[in-house]
């Protein structure tokens, strides 16, 4: 569009960088997000058990995890197929994306409890199995060969290291770019992130397997991995969303994000909700359909109880809610709108992995003090990981400011 | 151009322009001076063209989302009404109205009836189909599809007056202004177009008046194969060379460890249902045939099949027992009237020369007939059956059988059209008049509790959806025909009919109807398994006894349970039958009182 055409600013303008009230959270959020944490987690293990307790705790990094995985997605993809419209938000992706570096640190925890055994979180861990459960022995022992300590520790460290490498590399590259402005970096960068998103999608997939299915040791599904990593693309979308508006209402990108990138945005979420839903019911149907005892033990516990109602829950309000709410060009063309829903998937994203995790510990909900202890963990682990994100923002920026692309960004248009 | 249409209306006026700048700029002007009915035409999409034009909003997403939710309905609709009222029917053990499993299906409906409405929705927005446009005889319209802009005014709109337009776009930079006149030229399709599209419509309907003749017409021909699948797949000798396997031979050696089917039981009468011995006095050629049909290397077995060498298990995969079991009972009806030479009836010497073979026992004087160690009849083979270890052929006699067999199988079509002849004019349970083949008069299997079990089981999954579960004729197949008044349907018989009773018709020719079918009912001889299949004899034959019996048959103790559980269910019948009388009051007094 031609009528104020739009210019790229200097790379240190002012509205390039975190803006201070939001630097200033860095810290306060860092520490209350600990002590969150550790209370939640504390609150959690000595309130209802241990299991309970690191099962919360794993809730949280899960969540946690899977939004870091959506956005180096988001950051990937964005590469892979040169995407112009998305420069003015793809540094908040990549901020997002690094959030894998603490969590690698954070999954010290995990590890602790896999190698203290007993069943602490994970059930595989108890030497007992098969006398407590009665599952068949022989199964049990090919199993075992997949999900034993050593060869536990050594998958995640892979997939750590994989993550990692992948995010230091990006965002190294994107950063180094603001100083240089070099263009040869994101012809790099484009390069290599085909590769890349196949080894993202397969750690991701079977980080999820070993984490998180691997909590009912007994049962399998495929799809899952790309169904939690369904929902961390989703809240990667609904993230940018959310942060680009809380970006531009402490001044930060106010001339660079428009409502036509939130349209986009908001397309993203749209689809996404429903790629979600998608794989969701896929994995359900299946399963549901065969109606194979070793099945579908995992969709029998929730739908049991209070498990039932929240998988309600996700049925109505993680799908068809915002599916219907975020369906219109209207909707999507307001800033505000699209933030708002992006919150919300934001929250549902907890319930989706809560729903997942949590009925595992076995001791349903843990009561109201079981509730707050997840509820803490996963605020404390959050917003632990917002103080870091917003602690790197403050030293990198918060757009990639000399991408080439940059240009037609700013420009861009919905047809 | 202007001259040649002096006498036309105006359509419109366009205006060129080089550039998307001069045409947004443009766009606006003539936005702001009111004009509504306008629109403009670019070689690619152009940004913020609607706002320049003031192009309200499409209403298209909303016809999408309209087509959505029909989708969504209908499937849902659809589904409901088909499976939980229509023709309920368990699947896969849900309920009948089981949402999940509606889900895939609503889910593509969705998708499809929004795609639908919105491209249909686009065409009605648009005016489409519009095979031409006025806008096409203006000569520099054509570089719209490369580098020009066109901007446009109809001559409806009301503000439009055609100096006043002309004046007005004259001042937006452009170069080319033009008036567009109606298209004047005839607007019908060329004559040959419907003339061929009728042409070829009718010419399609051919197929479906084919079909539908056939639908409505009664007939116990055998099938006609519209789709011929494998039912004639071209067969090759042994010896001969094919290109379909990696090895270039077109006989396939056994499975290791397994046995072809036809080769498991050498017992030809429990494989059959004939006495083949009393069959070979009586039509020798015949017996042979059967015999070589069912199992071309029985004949000669010495060792065990395992044993085999390579080259000897020269059975062509294609001739399966049950393409061959066909023709050798199908031609039983006809056979009975061209026994053998030997020891033919006087009766029925008469028709001998009605023999389409003829020269067919002259080519095969081979010596070695069938021997079977013991009459068929009294004979019990059932434990005797298959599994056990069965004498192989010697290789030198390996290709002759086959030979013969081919001629088995070409004489096939001349017998199978007498037999139907035969079956056509006789009432569906009648036996043809003439039947001395030797079936076998009593069940092979020994009659146990378990038998009569199996055949109740293979009974129920197999005969009873159409013969019903008590062998009346009356199964869900037989009243679904009846109620959707299925004018082709031959009725299955009723196995109580005194046509089908032991005396009438022998256990073996029972067995060989399963075997090989009968009419419509098709062979289930590669369905269920020989022994299996006299199991179902020996039900049916119970089934026989159950209607008829008297309470003397069953042993005393049971009497007076049956005797008590009579009485339950007719008094369950006349409660039944009073309730029904009661609604059907309720029903008319209600309906008499609206």
């Amino acid at each position: 569009m031609s009528d104020h055409a739009p210019k790229i600013k200097p790379a240190d303008h002012p509205a390039f960088k975190l803006p201070e009230s939001l630097g200033a959270l860095s810290i306060p959020l860092c520490i209350g997000g600990i002590a969150a944490l550790v209370i939640g987690w504390m609150l959690g293990t000595f309130a209802v058990d241990a299991r309970f307790g690191m099962s919360a705790y794993l809730t949280a990094f899960t969540y946690c995890l899977t939004i870091a995985l959506g956005s180096m997605f988001f950051v990937l993809i964005q590469h892979l197929v040169r995407a112009g419209w998305s420069v003015v938000v793809r540094r908040i992706a990549e901020l997002l994306m690094m959030m894998v570096l603490p969590l690698s640190v954070l999954f010290l925890p995990i590890l602790v409890a896999v190698w203290v055994g007993g069943g602490t979180l994970y059930e595989w861990t108890d030497e007992n199995f098969v006398e407590k459960t009665g599952f068949d022995a022989q199964a049990w022992a090919n199993k075992t060969g997949y999900l034993n300590p050593g060869f536990f520790t050594i998958r995640a460290l892979f997939y750590l290291a994989v993550w990692v490498g992948l995010a230091l590399y990006y965002f190294n590259g994107s950063s180094r770019q603001d100083e240089t402005g070099e263009i040869s970096i994101t012809e790099r960068l484009q390069a290599r992130s085909g590769p890349a998103l196949i080894l993202l999608s397969l750690t991701t997939s079977f980080a999820m397997f070993d984490w998180v299915m691997s909590l009912a040791p007994t049962w399998f599904s495929t799809m899952f991995g790309v169904y939690l990593f369904a929902g961390g693309m989703l809240s990667a979308h609904s993230a940018l969303a959310v942060g680009s508006y809380v970006l531009q209402s402490r001044g930060a990108l106010r001339d660079e994000i428009t409502v036509e990138h939130y349209h986009d945005l908001g397309k993203f979420i749209f689809g996404f909700t429903f790629f979600w839903t998608y794989i969701a019911f896929s994995q359900f149907m299946l399963i549901w359909y065969a109606n194979m005892p070793e099945e579908t033990e995992w969709f029998f516990d929730r739908q049991e109880g209070s498990w039932m109602t929240i998988s309600l829950i996700l049925v109505f309000f993680h799908w068809m809610l915002p599916f219907a709410g975020t369906m219109s060009r209207h909707v999507r063309r307001r800033p505000t709108l699209v933030a708002l829903w992006g919150a919300y998937i934001l929250v549902m994203h907890f319930v989706d992995i809560y729903w997942i995790i949590m009925p595992e510990a076995e001791q349903g909900m843990g009561g109201v003090t079981g509730i707050i202890a997840s509820l803490l963990c996963a605020v404390g682990m959050s917003a632990l990981m917002l103080g870091l994100v917003l602690n790197k923002a403050g030293q990198t920026g918060v757009v990639a400011a000399r991408d080439p692309r940059l240009l037609e960004s700013l420009r861009f248009h919905q047809i | 151009m202007t001259e040649v249409k002096k006498n036309s209306r105006v359509h419109g006026i366009i205006a060129e322009y080089t550039s998307v700048d001069a045409l947004l700029k443009a766009s606006r002007r003539i936005r702001d001076a009111g004009y509504k009915k306008t629109d403009a035409f670019t070689p690619f999409p152009v940004h913020g063209i609607d706002e320049a034009l003031g192009i309200k909003p499409t209403v298209l997403p909303w016809i999408a989302l309209a087509g959505g939710l029909t989708g969504t309905c209908t499937a849902l609709a659809m589904q409901i009404w088909m499976n939980g009222f229509d023709y309920p029917y368990i699947i896969s053990g849900k309920p009948y109205i089981s949402l999940p499993a509606f889900m895939p299906v609503a889910f593509e409906l969705t998708v499809l009836f929004a795609s639908f409405g919105a491209f249909f929705g686009m065409w009605a927005l648009n005016g489409l189909p519009r095979f031409s446009n006025p806008m096409f005889t203006d000569p520099r319209f054509d570089r719209v599809t490369d580098d020009r802009f066109f901007l446009y005014i109809d001559a409806k709109d009301d503000r439009f007056d055609s100096a006043g337009v002309q004046k007005l776009l004259g001042e937006t930079g452009t170069e080319y202004i033009n008036s567009v006149y109606e298209d004047d030229t005839p607007s019908s399709m060329p004559k040959f177009i419907p003339i061929t599209l009728a042409v070829l419509m009718a010419l399609s309907i051919i197929p479906a008046l084919i079909v539908a003749k056939m639908r409505v017409t009664k007939s116990s021909a055998p099938r006609f194969h519209v789709f011929y699948d494998m039912d004639f797949s071209p067969a090759k000798d042994m010896q001969q060379t094919t290109t379909l396997f990696a090895d270039g031979r077109a006989m396939r050696p056994d499975v290791v460890g397994t046995v072809a089917r036809g080769q498991m039981s050498q017992d030809l009468d429990f494989m059959t249902g004939v006495d083949v011995e009393a069959l070979s006095r009586l039509d020798m050629p015949r017996a042979q045939r059967l015999a070589r049909a069912y199992s071309p290397s029985a004949l000669q077995d010495d060792e065990p099949a395992a044993e085999k060498p390579a080259a000897d298990e020269a059975v062509k995969e294609e001739v399966k027992p049950t393409t061959e079991e066909k023709p050798t009972t199908e031609e039983k009806p006809a056979a009975e009237e061209k026994p053998a030479a030997s020891e033919t009836p006087a009766e029925s010497k008469g028709v001998e020369a009605e023999k389409k073979d003829a020269k067919e026992p002259a080519s095969e004087s081979t010596p070695a007939e069938p021997k079977k160690e013991e009459p068929a009849a009294e004979a019990k083979p059932a434990e005797a059956a298959p599994v056990e270890a069965k004498p192989a052929e010697k290789m030198t006699e390996a290709p002759k059988p086959v030979a013969e067999e081919k001629a088995a199988a070409e004489e096939k079509p001349a017998d199978a059209e007498q037999a139907s002849e035969a079956t056509a004019v006789t009432p569906p349970v009648a036996v043809p008049a003439v039947d001395n083949t030797p079936w076998l008069k009593e069940n092979p299997l020994a009659v146990s509790a378990e038998t009569l079990a199996k055949g109740q089981e293979q009974f129920e999954i197999y005969c009873a959806v159409c013969h019903g579960a008590s062998g009346s004729g009356n199964g869900l197949v037989h009243r679904r025909a009846q109620k959707i008044l299925a004018t082709t349907w031959n009725p299955p018989s009723s196995l109580h009919d005194e046509a089908i009773s032991s005396e009438k018709y022998p256990d073996g020719k029972l067995f060989s109807t399963i075997t090989n079918g009968i009419r419509k009912m098709p062979g289930y001889g590669s369905q269920i398994k020989v022994q299996d299949r006299w199991a179902i004899v020996a039900y049916v034959r119970a089934l026989q006894q159950s209607q008829n019996a008297s309470i003397d048959l069953v042993p005393e103790d049971q009497r007076k349970q049956i005797e008590a559980r009579k009485k339950e269910v007719e008094k369950a019948l006349a409660e039944q039958a009073e309730a029904e009388k009661k609604r059907a009051e309720e029903a008319s007094k209600s309906a008499s009182t609206k």
